[in-house]
């Protein structure tokens, strides 16, 4: 007879793997991360299985373990890699005035001839972005999902915001590990750049809040990686930085899906405005002074690219952070939710300002005029707010089709359909190189004795072939 | 505390082939026929036929070329000896018509070397070739046949259908015996073969490029067969074809140099290739072959879980998921191939172990499927098997300590 059993709910079980996993990602070592990555897989899993589409959940999640699998790979060779010296040496660069100069050509050992093992630590560092950067909407292969609704039925839209904060956990933890490598601040940059994008682009052409403020988690993960990856400021600071932005938009989204805590009443909904704007400025104010400013001069083309995304993302927030119709008669008292949102919001009120002032107390500087260019995008949010806003009493905006909504979704799906396609192909291109490999296992004795006699005269004959 | 693993320590020469065995038996137990009046005293007579090959897995200090070959010839013996079994009988068929192939090569590669070098003695014979008496085809060619019968035994790729015949078609008490018996002769082949070959540069170059070569393919072969194969016992073969990949890249790196020195050498490294594939070999039983990832959970998972989960460990560890004792063998591989710069075949160790982990857990996902709400099977899984599969775990975490503390 069976004895007793011991049952853990589906969702307990899933929250405690994925509590665990995100509390290993904070850790420094890289197998550290990668338990912890599969641990966030597993919970993903585990609340998969237990919905009633099962089928289409599991299949929705299963990208989750590769990048766990790149992050055992990183772990596993870093582990098997003795101490590389002078691998990643710095190679001679020409002074920053000269722009236009063509690249001087250094007549040195090439890095290969240095160390036979430097492709391998590169692909090591390079399997830890690659984490990072998918879990982050930042690949191709990954890009939709912050679309879609987690496998939790209560908390599902919340869940999805999730996976982004442990991209930026992965970025910020192992910098020390891949931003070392060649080409991967170059790589990183230009992925993070058009995730900013692209997550900008995305959360202004959906409609509903929730959905909106997951691509919002998206963009300010992006773009504390963005500070990481250039090393604008210290990661601790990065890390404060994104804390108070991605921080404060995951807590009115938990209140978004319980009874809309952040917009409730008018005083409630003007601090959380002003405090996602500050926490979001915040984090992207040193970001466009170095980008824009940097070695002396002025640098319009990455000035531009992010600009117009924080722009974007912080007329989205004062936009849609409205107050929510009131639709109860009177507030229960046992509900804290309110109070709740009210810490949340002072906490991220104070957490920017309070991290750049720690960054400058550290020797964080910035010159007058790049202080007053990175300030102007998110200070230019205002102004459409006050035009956009609706009079009192009046109806709120239409767009029209064909409109900016309209483009925005038009390039966002145009861009995911070109890099699906090209992932589709390389993928046809991999499946037909590898389809020889189908017949290794064919199972008759008599292409056994074959085989064998085949490889005793390709070794008979490959030494004389010298 | 300190003395429990230095106790695990003294006790691991005895505690792989004691666990093994205490695991055939109980297979055999369990898959005993209605016919069989006393089932216990069968799988006991059948276990003490297997004593041999224990012993040899867990000694293999006297192990010779010859005794190989004994060897290879006591497990086809043990294989095709029950003629009811057709499917056990065709194994051991195929494994004979290749392995009886391959050892005729290699002694003619042997007979070939003794004639141009004027002694039959690995070790006395590179010091006479290096004199250049004889012409380069002539003990390139013999050298190149005399290891033919240490990469079949091996059973890395394109050897790697035995393995997977064997795990399919063979009695699961008997398919791990074998099959780490004919990979430890394969890899105590090599070793004798090359012994002391650095004293003559010429073979020492040859044969670092026929391993290197050999390596190469039975990594990158054995990782494409994980992927292509769909029966679950085909997979284990498949991982433990992968075992014998690493025992050649080890060669390859240092030909002369006991692969898996760190952790015990070649026995603790076919002593870990018993235990885990005994557990996997079992568990496949229970796999779904063409399952969904979200169908039901095969039987073993649903009314035994956590027997279902002690069986996933050795498969794991067959696969060198980090955790289990089979991370150390990799480790040791790729470290052996890092320490003597070898950038490609360890990028090929790399890739195969990260086909292997994400085989054996998604293959583990498939057998916990997803809950329908159904009750669990009323018939439960006998408790003989359950019992063969906390044997194999509980062994393999007792070498997880022992090699932990060790490393």
């Amino acid at each position: 007879m069976p004895g007793p059993r011991i049952r853990i709910p589906a969702s307990y079980a899933g929250a405690i793997c994925a509590s665990a996993g995100i509390l290993l990602l904070m850790l420094p070592g890289v197998a550290w991360a990668a338990l912890g990555l599969e641990l966030v897989a597993l919970a993903f899993w585990l609340w998969a299985r237990s919905l009633p589409d099962s089928g289409e959940q599991l299949a929705r999640w299963s990208w989750l373990r590769r990048p766990a699998m790149a992050l055992w790979l990183a772990s596993a060779l870093f582990l098997a890699l003795p101490q590389l010296h002078n691998v990643f040496a710095p190679v001679p660069v020409p002074s920053p005035t000269d722009v236009f100069l063509p690249p001087t050509l250094h007549v040195a050992p090439l890095p290969m001839s240095r160390d036979p093992m430097l492709l391998l630590r590169t692909i090591a560092s390079l399997a830890i972005l690659w984490a990072g950067l998918e879990l982050m909407a930042a690949l191709p292969l990954s890009r939709p999902f912050p679309d879609l609704t987690g496998p939790a039925r209560p908390v599902g839209p919340w869940l999805t915001a999730l996976l982004p904060v442990t991209g930026f956990l992965v970025v910020w933890r192992q910098a020390e590990l891949w931003a070392a490598a060649p080409l991967a601040r170059e790589i990183a940059t230009l992925a993070l750049m058009i995730a900013l994008v692209l997550s900008s682009l995305r959360a202004y052409s959906r409609r509903s809040l929730t959905a909106t403020l997951r691509w919002l988690v998206v963009y300010d993960s992006a773009l504390a990686s963005l500070l990481v990856t250039r090393d604008v400021v210290p990661g601790s600071v990065a890390a404060l930085l994104w804390l108070g932005t991605a921080g404060g938009r995951l807590i009115s989204l938990a209140g978004e899906l319980k009874t809309k805590a952040a917009r409730r009443g008018p005083a409630l909904t003007r601090l959380w405005r002003v405090a996602g704007w500050l926490a979001g400025t915040s984090l992207a104010w040193p970001l466009l002074a170095d980008a824009g400013f940097s070695d002396q001069r002025f640098h319009p083309l990455e000035y531009g690219v992010l600009s117009a995304p924080v722009f974007l993302a912080s007329v989205l927030w004062l936009l849609r952070v409205v107050e929510a119709p009131e639709r109860r008669a009177m507030s229960r008292p046992e509900d804290h939710a309110p109070l709740v949102s009210r810490i949340g919001a002072v906490v991220t009120l104070l957490l920017g300002p309070s991290a750049l002032v720690y960054a400058w107390w550290n020797g964080f500087s910035v010159s007058p005029l790049a202080a007053v260019f990175a300030i102007l995008p998110p200070l230019s949010a205002w102004w459409p707010v006050r035009r956009m806003l609706p009079a009192p009493g009046g109806p709120a905006p239409e767009t029209t089709p064909g409109g900016t909504r309209d483009f925005a979704l038009s390039t966002f799906r145009a861009v995911t359909l070109i890099e699906r396609q090209l992932a589709a192909a390389i993928g046809g291109i991999a499946r037909a190189l590898g389809a020889p490999a189908r017949d290794l296992h064919s199972g008759d004795a008599q292409e056994y004795l074959l085989f064998l006699v085949g490889v005793a005269v390709l070794a008979l004959l490959l030494p004389v072939l010298r | 505390m300190i003395a429990l693993p230095v106790l695990a320590g003294a006790l691991t020469p005895w505690l792989v082939p004691m666990a093994a065995l205490a695991a055939a038996t109980l297979v055999r137990r369990a898959h005993a026929r209605h016919s069989e009046p006393q089932p216990w005293v069968d799988a006991g007579i059948a276990t003490l036929m297997l004593v041999p090959l224990a012993a040899i897995v867990a000694w293999p200090g006297t192990f010779t070329p010859a005794r190989a070959a004994i060897a290879a010839g006591l497990s086809v013996a043990l294989l095709s000896h029950d003629p009811r079994d057709l499917p056990q009988t065709e194994v051991a068929l195929k494994i004979m018509w290749v392995l009886a192939a391959a050892f005729a090569l290699s002694w003619a590669g042997d007979a070939l070397l003794a004639l141009a070098s004027g002694s039959a003695r690995p070790r006395e014979q590179w010091p006479a070739l290096a004199l250049a008496l004889d012409p380069y085809a002539l003990w390139s060619a013999a050298l190149s046949l005399s290891l033919l019968a240490g990469l079949v035994l091996l059973g890395g790729a394109p050897f790697h259908f035995w393995p997977g015949d064997l795990f399919h078609g063979a009695r699961p008490h008997l398919a791990p015996l074998v099959a780490a018996t004919l990979q430890m002769a394969g890899a105590v082949w090599l070793q004798r073969h090359l012994d002391g070959v650095t004293s003559f540069g010429g073979a020492a170059q040859l044969v670092r490029a026929l391993l290197t070569l050999s390596a190469m393919v039975a990594l990158a072969g054995g990782a494409a067969t994980l992927g292509y194969q769909w029966r679950p016992e085909r997979r284990v073969g498949a991982l433990v074809s992968l075992q014998g990949a690493l025992m050649l890249a080890s060669l390859a790196a240092a030909p002369t140099r006991t692969p898996f020195a760190e952790h015990g050498g070649i026995s603790a490294w076919a002593g870990h290739l018993l235990l885990a594939s005994t557990g996997a070999s079992i568990l496949s039983h229970f796999l779904p072959a063409a399952a969904g990832p979200a169908e039901r959970a095969s039987v073993l998972f649903r009314r035994h879980p956590w027997s279902g989960a002690a069986g996933a460990y050795a498969l794991l560890s067959l696969a060198g998921a980090p955790g289990t004792p089979g991370m150390y063998v990799w480790l040791d591989a790729a470290r052996t191939l890092a320490d003597l710069k070898h950038p490609g075949l360890l990028f090929g160790v790399a890739l195969a172990w990260l086909a292997a982990f994400s085989v054996a857990a998604n293959e583990i996902r498939r057998a916990f499927g997803a809950p329908d709400g159904s009750p669990p099977p009323a018939r439960p899984v006998p408790r003989s098997l359950r019992t063969a599969l906390w044997i194999s775990c509980l062994a393999l975490i007792a070498l997880l300590v022992v090699w932990s503390r060790g490393a």
